[in-house]
Order: C-alpha cells, then structure tokens, then sequence
C-alpha cells in the first residue's frame, strides 16, 4: 500500500521551484503594477503602473476580476483638506457610530519638510481583488460580490469573532455595537448605488474633487484613465500583502 | 444615589468665558472659525476659517512678522479689519481666489504662490488645527 501511496505521490505533476518566481512576478504584472519606492510613515509601497509598456494590457486585467460594474476609487491624495465633509456624509448616510469609521483621513506632518509640511491621506475599505477578510471570515459574512466586486458583510451571519478585522490589511473594519456585527464601507451599496445613484456619499460629498469613483472596466470613466496612464504614479496600498485592492492613489 | 445633572451649555459658556477672560482665544467653534490674539508685534490674530470648509489658516505672525508685509496690503479693499467677516460672504471659496480676490490677490503664482498648489499648506484641515493651536499657546507661555 505504501508503495502505492509512494507511487501517487511521485506522479504529481511537478510545480517545479524555478518556476514560481516567475509566475508570481507574472500574476504581479498583470495587475499592471510594479514597485518603486517607499512612502513615508509605515509600509505603503508606492507603485506605478505599468500597463501601457505592454506588459499586461486592461483587458488582460479585466478577464481575471471580470466585474461589471468593477466599481473602484481613485484618489487624488494631494487635493486632499481633511475638511472631513466625507467622513460627515458617510455617518450621516451609513449611521455609522461615533466610534467607528467607514473612511477617515489619516495625516503625515513633517515639521522639517521643505516648503509644505502636511498632506491627507484618505483611507476606506479597498475593495479588494484578493481579500484576506473574506478568506478569513469562519461563516462567510463578508463576501466579495461576484458582480460589482463590492466587498459586503452579510450582518445576520456575522457572530462578531473579528477575525476579519484581524485579516484587513488596511484596518478597514470595526465593530458595530448596535448591529453587533462587524461593519465596514461597502460604497455605499445599501443606502445609494443599489438605489440607482452613481456616486459614493463621500465622494459626492468631497468639495476638492479629491475621490473619484468609477467603473474600472468602463474605459469611458475617469477611474479607468486614470489608473490606465502612465504620465503620473499611480499606486495603491500595502501592495506586498497580495490583497490587489480596487482604491488607487495618485496626486492631482 | 442622587446624579448630578451637569447642564452641557451652561459648562461651554463657562469655558468661553474662561477663554474671553485669558484673552486669547475670540472664538471658539470649529464650525465657525477660530481667531487666536497674538501679541503686538505679530500684527494681528491667527485666523483659522471654518467656512465653507473647515480648518484654513491664515497666520498674521508669518505674514506680518516674518514677511514684513505692512496692514495696508491686504486691509484696504481685499480683507475687512474684522476677523472672519470674509467667511460670511457667498464667492469666498477657491474659485473667486483663482479669480485674484480675497487671497488670490498675491497667491496668483507670481506674488506668491499659486493658491491651486500646495493645498495643505493653508488647508490645515481639522487634524492640524489643535496641534496648531497647541503649538501657539506653548510659543506664548515661553
């Protein structure tokens, strides 16, 4: 039996050591993006996308996240006042606690920085391609829509291990206490996009024009020009975890 | 057990007073602008508007002191001697500054700069206004 067992074991078709690094800088590529340095204050990876030197083409990165609506932000991170007129709308819309957050912006001062020592930097849920919170959800009350490519939690099924808050590489989760489930920002699918409205609270809400909010695989939409350039970086978040989240940054 | 009931507003105007007394700050409402009294030779207050968006700062001692600008510059005919009385008006925002008003009038990409560059620089936003304010009542206890 054991040789049986030996015999299977060697008949595995062999995956071959040399070979991974290869395919895993081919699965990186396709997404069209490519690192090239650090940012300051923790590790955010800036990366510049790639996709018109022709090593991977929109289409190629539409036929493996085959969303339509591939619903995604950009933001031009620059622009950004922190007047927090988004974060205002997104509790005012989703009823998210004053505990909790759906998006916040985050802020990085340099007193010795020449000439402006500040910039905003907004965060909320990135959307991702490869969600680390869905994988690790233990009862599959977060999901990534097969659709929209929406990242939601499913609030019944939750039980509120946060495991998921665990998993999120961007702190993108907190805990309801009314709901007693985990929530997050989910574009607003509940309260706006699902009602047939075309933009996000916060986005809606932003006087600087700083969120756009698109379909990734309309190339009519700003979204899709954007992140399709190569005239200024474009990059996205802790690309090294592997999550391939639909929220770009860039600057105005 | 009896519950002291603490009455919120009668508590805030306790607190506005005691500023009104210490004399340093005017106004005290995120919502509606902060004004900071400077000393003397700063040449005027630090203002930080409040509309229409939150947490723009002008600062006197760097205009003033560091710069040396004299008042008439700005006080005849682009900014009234009151402060925050530009934020009540309807065209104060970006747009009529691109336009040479209000701030515009220097920060037009030759005098100064471009008031469409270097957002953060003026937009302190609501994260930078109580470290700044922090910053300037540490600078007065010196």
């Amino acid at each position: 039996m054991f040789k049986e067992i030996k015999k299977f074991l060697l008949n595995q078709p062999d995956e071959g050591v040399d070979k991974v690094p290869e395919e895993t800088r081919r699965e990186f590529l396709k997404i069209g993006l490519i690192i090239t340095g650090v940012f300051a204050g923790g590790s955010i990876f800036s990366v510049v996308s790639k996709v018109a030197e022709g090593l991977a083409t929109p289409e190629e990165l539409h036929k493996s996240y085959p969303y339509k609506p591939h619903y995604s932000m950009v933001f031009k991170m620059d622009k950004c006042i922190d007047c927090e007129r988004c974060v205002e709308a997104c509790r005012a819309t989703n009823n998210v606690p004053e505990y909790g957050w759906r998006t916040k912006i985050l802020e990085i001062y340099d007193e010795k920085a020449l000439d402006q020592k500040r910039i905003f930097m907004p965060i909320l849920c990135n959307h991702c391609n490869n969600p680390p919170c869905v994988r690790a959800c233990p009862t599959r009350a977060t999901i990534k829509d097969p659709q929209t490519g929406i990242v939601k939690m499913v609030s019944y099924k939750c039980i509120g291990c946060k495991t998921c808050m665990v998993a999120c590489p961007y702190n993108a989760r907190y805990f309801n206490e009314e709901k007693r489930a985990i929530d997050k920002c989910d574009f607003c699918w509940e309260t706006r996009l699902s009602k047939g409205e075309k933009l996000t609270a916060c986005a809606a809400a932003c006087p600087a024009g700083v969120r756009i909010f698109g379909d990734l695989s309309n190339p009519a939409s700003e979204v899709y020009q954007i992140v399709h350039q190569l005239g200024k970086p474009v990059w996205t978040l802790k690309p090294e975890t592997g999550a391939k989240p639909n929220v770009f940054y860039t600057m105005g | 057990m009896k519950k002291i009931k603490v009455n919120k507003g009668l508590l805030f105007f306790l607190f506005l007073f005691l500023f009104l007394l210490v004399g340093r700050v005017y106004v005290y409402d995120l919502n509606q602008g902060i004004v900071i009294s400077e000393s003397e030779e700063a040449g005027g207050p630090e203002i930080i508007y409040g509309k229409p968006v939150k947490g723009v700062l002008f600062s006197h001692k760097f205009h003033v002191k560091e710069l040396g600008l004299p008042c008439e510059s700005c006080h005849s005919g682009i900014f009234e001697m009151a402060a925050l009385s530009s934020q009540e008006k309807k065209d104060f925002n970006m747009q009529a500054l691109y336009q040479g008003k209000y701030c515009g009038a220097c920060h037009d990409g030759k005098t100064a700069f471009a008031s469409n560059t270097k957002c953060a620089s003026c937009h302190i936003g609501v994260k930078g206004m109580m470290p700044y304010l922090k910053k300037l009542s540490q600078s007065q206890d010196k």
